[in-house]
């Protein structure tokens, strides 16, 4: 299995494809997102536009459950 | 001291108790349900039945998230009746319950296909935590399935079938998915969807019966069309009966839902409601919605419990809600009302790409984006700020959607 890693230029924040989800884990479906939050992860998955931990409304470590699975990592 | 009691804790429930305790420190604060187990992700049960969620992530609260906020949480607790004139909560077990003021939050129960052996073994329905576990030990053991129910939670199944590796046929009454908010065009992108994961879509079909062996489990699905559709693993998705028999004889306005204005409120004082149950006064449609969705129900439970502490119509429930499919390896998302409406536009762009906005009165109450989401704030916001646009639908229809392309509102 391949991890398609999102790189957001200029940023603090990237999302990693992961394939398989700890225990532990904090896990968030993509309609559990604010509106903006929302917008701000698609266009992030694209790779269009940097984003900031304050604008995307997420932390670093957490799960969120789009079309795949992807982990919110500090760059 | 207020006595808050709150019965069903799905997010509609859990978040009205979290928003009194906020606004209320003083009050007592009990939440009531018939499940063995807390608030859990209820939008996240699928991804457990798929087999790729264990289940400690889906668990929200514990029971000692309701002891820090001292709130006395009742599991197991089934609500009977409710006496709103001596405001008396009545459970099958656990006694009597007085209220000041009361939520119902109780959400709805999946309705079962009015065909011969619907209740065979084998055969799914699904709305809880405990379903969800069902639903994963059957399908790692089965091969063939079947799934009735064209709708949002029915494609729920065809995912779980396709993670699960069950070839299955995903009966359709018409001649599409969804079709009361999908075009062919739509439709057709979700059909390949399914295609991909190993399920197929049969039109013009559904389930006159279903066919048992001799232990009473599922064998196969028969159409109306007689055609024979060889199963052993069942998904059921028609709709929800709203959870309110309890309430027979308390003189709640009920129309295929509890009747709600804008603060959440019933026609019996103190009796408020919140989450998938309720018929809402929607300020931005202008009339009564209905929406079964995650984020409006946390909404309406906030919205709730705003005004039940507030004593008062302190807060109205303004909300756009989104619900998305994450199946597939292109993003869905419906937001707003997509089914209602007097005008709609739409356009297909690629193989995975599609859209479609429908309006009323000129103004955009919903709609459907398959592929491209990017344009879902910018219709978010021109709902909320109930612009009338349907005049420039290929403004809207542009790939991207550039709001200062819009001419300027006119004076209504
Ligand atoms: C499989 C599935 C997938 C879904 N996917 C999505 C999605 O992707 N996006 C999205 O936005 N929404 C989704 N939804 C819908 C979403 O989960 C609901 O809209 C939301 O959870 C409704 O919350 P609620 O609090 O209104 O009701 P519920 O969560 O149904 O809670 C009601 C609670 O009341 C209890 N109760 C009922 N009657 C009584 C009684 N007499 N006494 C005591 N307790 C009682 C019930 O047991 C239940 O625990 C999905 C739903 C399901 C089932």
């Amino acid at each position: 299995m391949h991890m398609a890693t999102s790189e957001l230029r200029g940023s603090s924040l990237k999302l990693t494809r992961i394939e398989s989800v700890s225990a532990d884990a904090t896990v968030r479906h993509v309609d559990q997102l604010e509106s903006e939050t929302l917008d701000t992860f698609y266009t992030a998955l694209e790779g269009n536009r940097p984003i900031t931990t304050a604008e995307i409304g997420l932390n670093a470590g957490d799960i969120i459950v789009g079309p795949e699975y992807y982990r919110v990592d500090l760059m | 001291m207020t006595q808050y009691v709150i019965i069903g804790d799905g997010i509609s429930g859990s978040s009205a108790a979290e928003t009194l305790r906020e606004k209320d420190p003083d009050a007592q604060i009990t939440v009531i349900t018939d499940e063995g187990e807390p608030l859990y992700n209820r939008i996240l049960i699928k991804e457990h039945a798929k087999g790729k969620l264990p289940e400690a992530p889906i668990s929200i609260h514990d029971e000692g998230w309701y002891e820090e906020r001292d709130i006395d949480l009742s599991l197991n607790t089934h609500v009977t009746s409710v006496d709103t004139d001596a405001k008396v909560v009545h459970t099958h077990d656990s006694g009597d319950l007085e209220y000041d003021k009361l939520l119902v939050a109780t959400g709805g129960t999946p309705t079962q296909l009015p065909v011969d052996n619907s209740d065979a073994d084998g055969i799914h329905h699904f709305w809880t935590f405990e379903d969800a576990r069902g639903i994963r030990e059957h399908a790692e053991q089965s091969d063939t399935g079947v799934i009735v129910g064209a709708g949002l939670l029915g494609i729920d199944f065809a995912a779980v079938c396709g993670a699960q590796g069950i070839e299955a046929n995903y009966l359709m009454r018409g001649d599409r998915w969804w079709r009361y908010a999908l075009s062919a065009d739509g439709a057709e992108i979700m059909h390949e969807g399914m295609r991909d994961v190993g399920v197929e879509p049969v039109f013009d079909s559904g389930v006159d019966h279903f066919e048992t062996d001799d232990d009473g489990h599922v064998t196969a699905a028969v159409d109306p069309n007689d055609e024979r559709y060889e199963c052993d693993f069942a998904g059921v998705a028609i709709g929800l009966s709203f959870n309110t028999e309890f309430l027979r004889g308390a003189g709640l306005e009920e129309e295929n839902g509890l009747i709600v204005d804008e603060f959440m409120q019933t026609n019996v004082d103190d009796v408020y409601a919140a989450g998938d149950l309720t018929r809402f006064y929607d300020v931005l449609l202008g009339e009564q919605a209905q929406n079964g969705s995650w984020g409006s129900a946390k909404e309406q439970g906030r919205i709730a419990a705003v005004n039940m502490a507030a004593d008062d119509e302190a807060e109205q429930f303004e909300w756009v809600s989104s619900y998305s499919i994450t199946h597939f390896d292109f993003p869905f998302l419906s937001f707003g009302h997509p089914t209602l409406g007097d005008d709609y536009a739409e356009r297909k762009y690629s193989d995975t790409e599609w859209r479609r906005i429908a309006f009323k009165d000129g103004k955009i109450v919903g709609g459907v984006l398959i592929g491209d989401l990017s344009p879902q704030t910018a219709f978010k916001q021109l709902m909320r700020e109930q612009r009338v646009v349907a005049d420039q639908k290929e403004v809207l229809l542009e790939p991207s959607v550039d709001l200062d392309e819009l001419a300027p509102t006119q004076e209504q």
